[in-house]
């Protein structure tokens, strides 16, 4: 069962992804803030992250850069979830690395359709 | 009563003398020191020298005492003298002293000397009025070239300085609304005593001239600055009895603060007209200068405030936004089935709550838009595109919502179809926004339909509450239309339809709902695009909502060079200059000077032959060809490049670069 990584500091968005995410068949691994997103990605080596831009203590950007720099970690693909939608954040989005990038409100469903997307290709 | 210097040793003389002149004063002296003495204090009117006299040199005495307002008569006596001493006197008269003579002549000498007295003083006085005056124009000149507070009121106090020479000037000012400012100009240091003095006076000034002083000054609050000349005395009370001037500094309804000028020597009546003019001169700079800080304080105010309101909405987006995720999130949830079955209430429900959420959502991504469009920071992609993919687009993504009321959507698209420069996204946005309109105000069943076409500014139709935006519009232009056959909208109210939160009363949009910006919305992308929106409806019968688009490279509009120029000039903080190498071209210019944005034509390079002349504009305009301007841009390069900073930051524009130029882009294509 292919693993993901859900971090974000909206309880109940993350809740909801993991429900959907869930019920689609796969594992879900929750992080509230970007500490222990990081730490938890490590420790997991999840198959997939779902990441938030902002939240408290490490941000979705610096939390991608550190992953895509880090040759164990880089292939992990991030879809980065955010209420920004101004074109530089998406930018600065694109430079971290990050694979997708999905402004909020989502759709459940097209969340879950990328994640499958990138899981079916591995 | 005549005041008489002897000179003379004979006390013969000095007898007929004062005989003759019995009700008069009569000093004597043969002491060099003691006449010039008495010269000096006692200012006689009139010398009486005596020829014989042996102990003075009578030559040079003659020429000193010449130097004194007075008149000198000879006693010619026995010692014969040489022509110097009679140039030098003014009368004279032969011994034997007669004293009827005498008298007379004296007399006739007084009357001599008093016009020779009164036209002397005209003489200085004119002078004196003359420098008055040069210094009101130097003044009034340097008044003119600067607006600032402090410096306008020094050149002011300069200038009465050097016209009147006064002792001490005291200038009460304000620096901001709350902070007076009394300014001693003295000569001569002053007293402790005599500043506090100062300070009341100037307090009572205040008081007195203000009925309804805005600003109660105290002397706690009343800041001193003092400029002293010299430290080898000071002023005391005494200065208070001196003649003084006083004038406010007010214009209208405005009152910046006042003057007063003591000095020793009585002022006259010239002397004080000349006070109130210079004053008079410094409220039209004073006044000038506050509205400038006036402006300059409510331009930081507004600047703070835009920030402010950007920020606000940037985090309310993100606020309202993410709590909206969650619950559409949770409905979509339920709606999927994958939480358990529902009833055909909940899912009724839940459906309800989840078109609302939606809602919701577009009325928050409509404030953000027009507070972006507001702010000037609504991000286009601006392209050459088509407008079938757009409307297909938005035709196939409300289909399902017109299905619902039964409604047909039509989409006939013209036979040509021209390039045009926009943004599809916000197209599809403004085209969304009239399609959901027109299906919301359609009853049950009947046709919306969209079309397309290729119109010349010149033949469109308008009610002529949209001549505003329209009559801009020049050249051809793609027209898109969304014709529906609703409710229609009142002849008053198609004008309004725009306006931002105006939702006309007694229509069906109360029922509807929707944020109200829609519209308003629409209009400021058309406004982005160089285009316009409008529309016309008959009520009951249905509307016709229209928007037009410049055509990309169309040869009459050019709508699109102005506003490419203007926002790259503009950003850039003003003056652009052009430079035509081989003119082709005199429409850039004319734009340009409509705008006021051209400093200067230069024809060929000679702008850049001339040093520093490119530090004073923005930017610059390369008008001609393709290699003309390339080899014209290499030269300016390889000079910047040695000097830099020679030329400041300006940017350069190639007239070539910009989309819808007129230039005949084929002949150097290749």
């Amino acid at each position: 069962m292919k693993k993901i990584l859900i971090v974000d500091d909206e309880q109940d968005i993350v809740e909801s992804l993991k429900f959907v995410l869930e019920v689609s068949g796969f594992v879900c691994y929750t992080a509230f803030n970007g500490e222990d997103g990081l730490r938890l990605a490590k420790e997991i080596m999840p198959d997939l992250i779902i990441l938030d831009v902002m939240m408290p203590k490490i941000n979705g950007y610096k939390i991608s850069r550190l992953l895509k720099y880090d040759n164990k970690y880089k292939d992990i693909p991030i879809i980065m979830v955010t209420a920004r939608s101004q074109l530089e954040d998406k930018a600065i989005g694109e430079e971290t690395g990050v694979n997708e990038y999905i402004t909020k409100p989502f759709e459940l469903d097209v969340i879950v359709k990328k994640v499958e997307e990138y899981l079916k290709e591995d | 009563m005549t005041k008489f210097l002897l000179i003379s040793e004979d006390s013969e003389k000095e007898r007929i003398v004062k005989e003759t002149f019995s009700s008069d004063e009569v000093i004597t002296s043969i002491d060099e020191m003691m006449i010039f003495d008495t010269l000096k204090v006692e200012e006689p009117e009139i010398v009486i020298l005596d020829g014989d006299i042996t102990s003075l040199e009578l030559k040079p005495l003659c020429r000193k005492i010449k130097q004194f307002p007075v008149v000198i008569l000879l006693i010619v006596g026995d010692v014969r003298h040489n022509k110097d001493v009679t140039h030098n006197v003014n009368l004279f008269i032969k011994t034997p002293l007669d004293k009827k003579l005498l008298a007379a002549t004296i007399e006739a000498s007084m009357q001599t000397r008093q016009s020779l007295m009164k036209m002397t003083k005209a003489n200085q006085e004119l002078a004196r009025s003359l420098y008055q005056l040069n210094v009101l124009y130097n003044t009034s000149s340097q008044l003119a070239g600067t607006l600032d507070k402090d410096k306008l009121l020094k050149i002011m106090v300069e200038g009465i300085e050097k016209s009147l020479n006064f002792e001490l000037a005291c200038t009460l000012m304000f620096r901001s609304e709350r902070e007076p400012v009394l300014i001693i100009n003295s000569l001569y240091k002053i007293s402790d005593r005599l500043l506090e003095a100062l300070k009341l006076r100037a307090i009572l000034s205040y008081k007195s001239l203000l009925s309804d002083p805005p600003f109660d000054i105290k002397i706690g609050n009343l800041k001193i600055e003092k400029n002293i000349k010299h430290n080898v005395k000071e002023y005391d009370f005494s200065v208070l009895r001196y003649d003084n001037l006083f004038a406010p500094i007010t214009s209208n309804d405005e009152f910046f603060g006042f003057t007063e000028i003591y000095r020793e020597k009585q002022f006259t009546t010239e002397d004080a007209t000349c006070f109130q003019t210079l004053v008079q001169q410094v409220t039209i700079p004073l006044q000038s200068a506050s509205f400038t800080q006036e402006l300059k304080t409510t331009n930081r105010k507004l600047q703070k405030l835009e920030r402010l309101k950007s920020e606000f909405i940037s985090i309310v987006s993100h606020e309202l936004r993410t709590p909206l995720t969650a619950i559409k999130n949770a409905m979509d949830i339920i709606l999927s089935g994958k939480a358990g079955d529902m009833t055909e209430n909940i899912e009724k429900f839940v459906s309800m709550g989840k078109r609302n959420a939606i809602r919701l959502s577009g009325i928050i991504n409509d404030l953000l838009d027009i507070s972006k469009i507001e702010a000037g920071k609504m991000d286009f992609k601006f392209e050459l595109t088509h407008i079938e993919p757009v409307i297909e687009y938005v035709k196939n993504n409300l289909t399902v919502v017109a299905k619902e009321k039964d409604l047909t959507l039509k989409f006939s698209p013209s036979t040509d179809s021209p390039e045009i420069y926009a943004d599809s996204n916000r197209l599809e946005q403004v085209l969304t926004n009239l399609v959901s309109n027109a299906i919301k105000f359609s009853p049950s069943a009947g046709i919306i339909e969209i079309t397309s076409k290729v119109v010349n500014a010149r033949e469109l139709q308008y009610d002529h509450c949209f001549e505003e935006d329209i009559k801009k519009l020049q050249g051809n232009y793609l027209q898109v239309c969304v014709e529906d056959q609703g409710i229609g909208i009142e002849r008053k109210d198609l004008n309004h339809v725009f306006d931002k939160f105006a939702q006309i009363e007694n229509s069906l949009s109360r029922q509807v709902g929707g944020s109200g910006l829609g519209l308003p919305i629409a209009r400021q992308l058309m406004e982005s695009h160089n285009g316009a929106i409008w529309c016309d409806s008959e009520l009951n019968k249905g509307s016709r909502f229209y928007f037009v688009i410049p055509i990309a490279n169309d040869k009459s509009n050019f709508n699109m060079i102005k506003k490419q120029i203007i926002q790259k000039a503009r950003s850039n903080g003003g003056t652009a200059a052009l430079i035509n190498i081989k003119s082709t071209n005199s429409i850039i210019e004319s734009l340009m000077k409509e705008e006021n944005l051209l400093n200067k034509t230069y024809l060929s390079n000679s702008l850049i032959e001339k040093e520093g002349e490119m530090t004073t504009l923005s930017m610059v305009i390369l008008d001609g060809d393709k290699p003309a301007c390339e080899f014209l841009k290499k030269k300016i390069d390889t000079i910047t490049g040695q000097k830099e900073n020679v030329y400041g930051k300006c940017d350069i524009m190639y007239s070539y670069e910009i989309e819808g130029d007129v230039h005949e882009k084929d002949s150097y294509s290749r």
